[in-house]
């Protein structure tokens, strides 16, 4: 079980309690969608995608995404998020293979 | 007469080579994935047979010209206040000529503050990229774009 790289980006960095600020969720994953070929050994790859993105704060669900096979290799997704204050933002994303990861950042508005 | 019905034994084989051929060829390099939908499968299969009218509070944003359909950025965007009581409940993309017409199915809740989602999707060629959208009162609204593709990205 390989461990993803993951990045949350919060834009803008300065933020107050009950602003919306744009929320940026970036995955190193190769999404291969099952049609293509290796060209080495010319066998399909399997398709290998992630099918399921959650997006919480402090627990309470805000977002969920199902998602196929035609999004693009190291999928990026934004999203609006409203601060209600102080917590934690945790993305657990799971893929057709099994493989469960997951990422958090905290959230400090400022003021 | 011999000979002849040998060649016409012969050029039955040849017929039947060529049609099963092409077939199999067809099959090894473009399997059909398990999620293949047709778009009008998709909607019915989200809408249960409601009506869609395109709206124009629904804001599609899509190159018009991609010149690589590996990564093509689409953001959707929707005029709506986001409360509790009347706020974007779902955001559907799909790309209507892909394998798989489905991209991503995003549900949204109040805490999201603003209805806006934007990913990067994969295009195999020229087509119409469609935002359906739905309320919590029960609307189905879309946005529509043709976006072309110079090279392909899938497979």
């Amino acid at each position: 079980m390989a461990k993803r790289k993951s990045l949350i980006k919060i834009k803008p960095k300065k933020y107050t309690t009950g602003d919306v600020v744009k929320v940026n969720f970036m995955v190193m994953h190769p999404m291969d969608t099952g049609m293509r070929k290796d060209k080495k050994t010319g066998k399909i790859i399997p398709a290998h995608y992630i099918n399921e993105v959650k997006f919480f704060f402090n627990d309470k669900p805000i977002t969920t995404m199902t998602t196929w096979e035609s999004l693009s290799t190291n999928p990026v997704f934004t999203l609006n998020f409203k601060v209600p204050g102080p917590g934690e933002l945790k993305v657990i994303y799971k893929d057709n293979q099994g493989e469960v990861n997951e990422k958090s950042t905290k959230i400090k508005p400022k003021g | 007469m011999q000979r002849r019905s040998f060649l016409r034994g012969l050029g039955l084989v040849a017929a039947a080579s060529t049609v099963v051929a092409p077939n199999m060829v067809m099959a090894a390099e473009a399997p059909k994935g398990p999620n293949a939908f047709t778009i009008d499968a998709a909607l019915k299969a989200i809408t249960g047979g409601k009506a869609v009218v395109a709206s124009p509070k629904v804001h599609l944003k899509a190159p018009e010209i991609a010149e690589n359909g590996a990564v093509v950025p689409v953001t959707v965007e929707v005029d709506s206040p986001m409360t509790d009581d009347d706020y974007v409940k779902a955001i559907h993309i799909f790309a209507t000529k892909n394998s798989n017409v489905r991209c991503a199915d995003v549900m949204l809740t109040p805490a999201n503050g603003a209805a806006m989602f934007a990913t990067r999707i994969k295009l195999g060629t020229s087509q119409d990229v469609m935002a359906l959208v739905e309320t919590s009162k029960g609307e189905f609204l879309s946005a529509s774009q043709n976006v072309k593709v110079t090279i392909g990205g899938c497979g």
